[in-house]
C-alpha cells in the first residue's frame, strides 16, 4: 500500500503526525474508521470494478465537487472575516478543479466503453462521494460551525477516496485522479482544523462533536428519506398497478377522442382567480 | 392596492410587488439563494419584495399564484392513466413530487406569509404570460401569443389585450394547443437529445444552429404536422416526455436521427458526427420558426392588429423573434425583459390588478430594473480588507477610466443600480469587454464564462447608432431593447465587431437608451469616443452553472474566481492585482493555516 495512517491520507501528510490532529484523541474513531475500510475493501474493488459504473460515479462526483465549490463559494460571501473569506475562495477553486479532474476522467472512460452504458446501478450506498455538503444552508451557520463542518467533510471524503484508490490499481489513471484530490483534501482538513481552532479557540473541540451529531442526524435523516421513498414508491406502485386500471382505461378512451389543433379558450376561464382548478 | 405575485416549483421561482397597479419590485429567487434556477418557494425574494417596498405581508390586498396547481396536476396525472402501463417507473415520482408541496399552494402561501386563504388567488399559466407580455408593454391594443413547455394544459396560446379609453385594460385568450403538443417540449427534446441540459440548455441548441444546415428539415417535419385549423400536433410515437420520466425522446426517434450525444463529449464541428448535432440543431430551429410564423402570420390576418406581444420560454428564442418581426406583417413584436415562468410572478400580480380587481391601467416603466440595488461602499470595504486596488470615483472619471480599460483590452464586471428581472444581463449585471477581436470571445469563453466555444456574445450598442453597425428591420430596435432579437451584423462591420458577429453574421443586440440605462449609455458612447465603435460585447455577469450576481460581495467572488480584470460597483472600481500578487496571497494564507 502506498499510504500509512488512520484514515488512509497520503503518506506524505501523515507520515508525520499532522499538526492539525494535534487536541484530540484519535485512537477509538480512527481505529474502527481504518478497520471498516479493510473489511470494505473488497465491496470497493467490486464496485469500481466496472469501468462504465466507475464513469458514472467520477461523473457523479464531478458534479458532487462542483456544487461543493459553490457551497464554498457562498461561504466566502457570506463571512465577515476576509482571511476565512481567501481561504473558502482558494478551497473552491480547488473543489472545480477537482470537478474538472474527475469530470474528465470519468468522460474519458465512457469514451473509451465499446458500447454506450446503460443506466445501471452506481453503488452510492456502498461507495458515496463528497456529500457532507449537500444539505448545508451556509447562511444559517457561523464560521465556527460551518469550518467544523467542512472539516468532518473532507476528512470524511478523504477517507473513501483513499479506499477508492486503493482498490484502483488496475486504473493507473484514475487512481492518479484520486491521488491528486486526496493531496489537497489534506489541506483541506489542515487549514479548516485551524481556522476552527482560531476563530473559536474555547469552543472548537464543542463544535466538533456538534458537527460530528448533525453529520449522523443527517445520516439518520437520508436513510429514513431513502426508505420512506421506497416503501411509498411501492405502496404507489400497487395501487397503480390495482386502483388505477380502469381509470386508465377510461383515460385512454377519452384520449382517443381528444382533437387536436387548436380548441377554444372558455369566458369562463378567463373570468375567475378563485380557483385552483 | 397591494398584489404580490409568486412563481414558484418547477423552475425559476420569482416574486413580484404590485403597488397601485406599477410595479415597485421584482426579483428570481435563484439571485438571492444563490442556487441555479432555484424552483423553492420564493421566500426570499417574497421577503426582499416586502421588505423594499417597507411593509408587511398582512398589508397585502391579495396574493396570486402564476398557475393553477390543481389543474396541473389534473394533466399530470390524466397523462400518466393515458400512458398506462408504460408510466408505471414515473407514476410514483410524479404523485410524490406534486402531493408533497405543489398542490397545497394555498395552504402553503397562506400559512408562509400569514394571509387569509382568501386572499390567494390563482392565475393560469398562460394567463401570466399574456399578462407578463401585454400589461408590460407600451402598446393600447395587441395581440397575444404564448409559447412554452408547458403550464396546466396549455402549451400555446393566443389571444387579445386592450386598453380602453377609460382606462379599463383586458385579456382575452382565444384558443391554445394542449400538452403533449408542445413547441416547447419540442424543442427541449432536442434540447436533451443533443446533450444539453433541458431548461438551461436551449440557447446552448439555437447557438449551436448557426453551424448546421437544416438538411433534417423533412425528418423533424416528421415529429411534427401542421393540423388543418393551421396548429400543429406532435407524432407521439418519437416523443417519451410524457410517458416516463427517464427521457424525452423514444426509440423511434433515435432510429430517425441516430445516436444521442453524451452530454459529456464535446461537440467538434470538423468531425461527421459534430456536423450532425449542429444539422439537427438548425432543423429543429427552422422549423421551429417556421410554425411559429405560421401562427403569427395567421393572427396578424385575424386580429389585423400592427402589434404583437410574445410570452413564455419559447419567446427567450432571439432567431425565431425576428423572423417573426420581419415577416409574420406585425410592424412591433414586444417581447418582456422576463418571457419565462419567473416573468409569470409579475404577470399574475398586473393580471389580478387590472382584470380581477378591475383597477384602472397605469403605465409600467419600460425597463427590466426591479431588484436589490448594489452598493458600492461595500464593495470598497472587501477590496481593502483583501489589499486590492481600489478607487472611488466620481461618476464621469469612472465612466472614462473604464472606458480605458476596455480600450486596453481588459475585462471588466460592471454592476449598477438595480438587479435586473429576467434572464439577460442589460447593463447592470454585465461583463463588458471591448467586441472587436475573436480572441477576446474565445478569451471570455476559456477564462471566464468556462463554456462551449460556439457559444456566442451579445452586443451592446447606443440607440443612436445601431442601424450603422447592424440591419435592423422596422421595428427591430425595439425588439433588442431586452436583447430580444437576433439581427444581422453589416458585412462591412463584421471583422471590426468579431467578438460579437456569430458564425452566421448575426448578433443578438441590446439597443441601449439613455433613459432606461444612462450609465451604459454613457460608457458606450466614452468607449466609441476612443474607439471609433461605440459597441461593446456585454454578457452576463456569473461563471457557469451560477445565477447572474446581485450584491457587491457576489461580485467580487466572481472577479476573484475568473479572469476578470477590473470590477466596478457603484463608483467603486477594483483592478485585480497581477497573478504572482495573488499567488503571494495563497502564500501568506498557507502560512497563516500552518501557524
Amino acid at each position: 500500500m502506498n499510504h500509512s495512517g488512520l484514515s488512509g491520507y497520503p503518506r506524505c501528510k501523515c507520515r508525520a503526525r499532522p499538526r492539525f490532529l494535534n487536541g484530540y484523541n484519535p485512537s477509538v474513531a480512527d481505529f474502527l474508521m481504518e478497520m471498516m475500510r479493510i473489511l470494505l475493501r473488497p465491496l470497493h474493488r467490486w464496485v469500481w470494478l466496472d469501468a462504465a459504473r466507475r464513469a458514472r460515479k467520477l461523473l457523479c462526483f464531478a458534479e458532487t465537487e462542483a456544487d461543493g465549490g459553490r457551497h464554498l463559494v457562498r461561504a466566502a460571501e457570506v463571512t465577515p472575516d476576509p482571511l476565512l473569506r481567501r481561504l473558502f475562495l482558494f478551497h473552491a477553486r480547488d473543489e472545480q478543479r477537482h470537478a474538472e479532474l474527475f469530470r474528465r476522467r470519468g468522460a474519458a472512460l465512457l469514451h473509451a466503453l465499446s458500447a454506450p452504458p446503460r443506466c445501471g446501478y452506481r453503488a452510492d450506498w456502498l461507495a458515496p462521494g463528497e456529500r457532507g455538503l449537500d444539505d448545508l444552508r451556509i447562511e444559517e451557520l457561523e464560521d465556527g460551525a460551518l469550518l467544523a463542518f467542512l472539516h468532518l467533510s473532507e476528512k470524511s471524503a478523504a477517507t473513501d477516496f483513499a479506499s477508492y484508490r486503493d482498490v484502483l490499481q488496475r486504473d493507473p489513471p484514475t487512481r492518479a485522479v484520486f491521488e491528486e484530490v486526496l493531496r489537497d483534501e489534506a489541506y483541506h482538513m489542515n487549514y479548516t482544523l485551524s481556522q476552527l481552532v482560531r476563530v473559536s479557540a474555547q469552543r472548537h473541540r464543542l463544535l466538533l462533536w456538534r458537527a460530528r451529531l448533525s453529520r449522523l442526524w443527517k445520516g439518520y435523516l437520508r436513510v429514513a428519506i431513502a426508505l420512506a421513498g421506497v416503501i411509498s414508491g411501492l405502496v404507489l406502485t400497487i395501487l397503480y398497478f390495482t386502483l388505477l386500471v380502469p381509470f386508465a382505461l377510461l383515460a385512454k378512451r377519452l384520449a382517443w377522442r381528444e382533437p387536436t389543433g387548436w380548441l377554444p379558450v372558455s369566458s369562463e376561464r378567463n373570468a375567475s382567480l378563485d380557483r385552483q382548478y | 392596492m397591494k398584489i404580490l405575485g409568486i412563481s414558484a416549483h418547477y423552475h425559476d421561482s420569482a416574486a413580484a410587488l404590485v403597488i397601485d397597479g406599477v410595479p415597485v419590485a421584482a426579483v428570481q429567487e435563484e439571485r438571492l439563494s444563490r442556487r441555479k434556477n432555484d424552483a423553492a418557494f420564493p421566500l426570499l425574494s417574497i421577503e426582499w419584495c416586502l421588505d423594499h417596498a417597507g411593509i408587511e405581508a398582512g398589508a397585502l390586498d391579495a396574493v396570486v399564484f402564476y398557475e393553477r396547481p390543481m389543474l396541473k396536476f389534473d394533466r399530470i396525472l390524466t397523462c400518466a392513466l393515458r400512458a398506462f402501463p408504460r408510466s408505471w417507473r414515473a407514476f410514483p415520482k410524479a404523485m410524490k413530487n406534486s402531493l408533497g408541496e405543489k398542490v397545497w399552494v394555498r395552504g402553503v402561501i397562506s400559512s408562509y406569509l400569514g394571509v387569509p386563504a382568501r386572499k390567494v388567488l390563482f392565475t393560469e399559466h398562460h394567463q401570466s404570460h399574456a399578462a407578463a407580455a401585454f400589461l408590460t408593454a407600451p402598446t393600447p391594443r395587441a395581440a397575444i401569443l404564448t409559447t412554452d413547455g408547458v403550464g396546466e394544459w396549455a402549451t400555446l396560446s393566443i389571444g387579445l389585450g386592450a386598453r380602453r379609453p377609460d382606462g379599463a385594460a383586458s385579456i382575452t385568450l382565444l384558443r391554445e394547443v394542449r400538452f403533449p403538443h408542445s413547441l416547447g417540449m419540442l424543442y427541449s427534446t432536442f434540447t436533451a437529445y443533443l446533450g444539453f441540459a433541458v431548461n438551461e440548455g436551449e440557447y446552448k441548441v439555437m447557438g449551436l444552429a448557426s453551424y448546421g444546415r437544416p438538411t433534417l428539415v423533412n425528418e423533424v417535419r416528421r415529429l411534427i404536422r401542421r393540423t388543418a385549423d393551421g396548429a400543429f400536433a406532435l407524432e407521439l410515437d418519437y416523443f417519451e416526455f410524457h410517458t416516463t420520466a427517464q427521457r424525452s425522446y423514444s426509440s423511434r426517434f433515435i432510429d430517425l436521427f441516430g445516436p444521442p450525444r453524451s452530454p459529456y463529449e464535446p461537440i467538434d464541428l470538423q468531425t461527421a458526427e459534430g456536423r450532425r448535432f449542429a444539422d439537427c440543431a438548425a432543423s429543429v430551429q427552422f422549423v421551429l420558426e417556421d410554425t411559429l410564423l405560421g401562427i403569427a402570420r395567421a393572427l396578424r390576418q385575424e386580429t389585423g392588429l400592427p402589434d404583437l406581444c410574445m410570452g413564455g420560454g419559447v419567446a427567450l428564442n432571439g432567431v425565431a423573434n425576428a423572423r417573426i418581426l420581419a415577416e409574420s406583417g406585425f410592424e412591433r413584436l414586444f417581447v418582456p425583459p422576463a418571457p419565462g415562468d419567473a416573468g409569470c410572478a409579475l404577470g399574475a400580480a398586473l393580471y389580478a390588478d387590472r382584470i380581477h380587481f378591475d383597477n384602472p391601467d397605469r403605465e409600467v416603466p419600460d425597463h427590466p430594473f426591479w431588484g436589490p440595488a448594489v452598493d458600492g461602499s461595500a464593495l470598497a470595504q472587501l477590496a481593502h480588507e483583501d489589499r486590492q486596488v481600489c478607487d472611488e470615483l466620481d461618476d464621469s472619471e469612472l465612466i472614462d477610466r473604464t472606458a480605458d480599460d476596455l480600450i486596453a483590452g481588459r475585462v471588466v464586471g460592471w454592476m449598477d443600480g438595480a438587479l435586473e428581472f429576467g434572464p439577460r444581463a442589460l447593463g447592470h449585471r454585465s461583463i463588458l469587454a471591448a467586441p472587436h477581436a475573436a480572441e477576446m470571445r474565445d478569451r471570455l469563453n476559456r477564462d471566464i464564462k468556462y463554456r462551449e466555444e460556439f457559444r456566442p456574445f451579445a452586443p451592446a450598442v447606443p440607440i443612436e447608432a445601431a442601424d450603422r453597425y447592424f440591419e435592423l428591420p422596422p421595428g427591430g430596435a425595439r425588439l433588442a431593447r431586452f436583447m430580444s432579437g437576433v439581427f444581422p451584423v453589416r458585412p462591412e462591420w463584421r471583422t471590426r465587431l468579431a467578438a460579437i458577429t456569430h458564425t452566421d453574421g448575426t448578433a443578438r443586440l441590446q439597443t441601449v437608451e439613455q433613459s432606461m440605462a444612462p450609465r451604459l449609455h454613457a460608457l458606450l458612447e466614452s468607449y466609441g469616443r476612443r474607439s471609433g465603435i461605440p459597441v461593446l460585447l456585454n454578457t452576463s455577469f456569473n461563471l457557469a452553472g451560477e445565477p447572474i450576481v446581485n450584491r457587491a460581495v457576489e461580485g467580487y467572488s466572481t472577479f476573484r474566481r475568473s479572469g476578470i480584470d477590473v470590477l466596478v460597483a457603484g463608483r467603486t472600481r477594483v483592478v485585480k492585482r497581477a497573478s504572482s500578487a495573488m499567488q503571494q496571497e495563497k502564500i501568506a494564507c498557507s502560512r497563516s493555516v500552518a501557524r
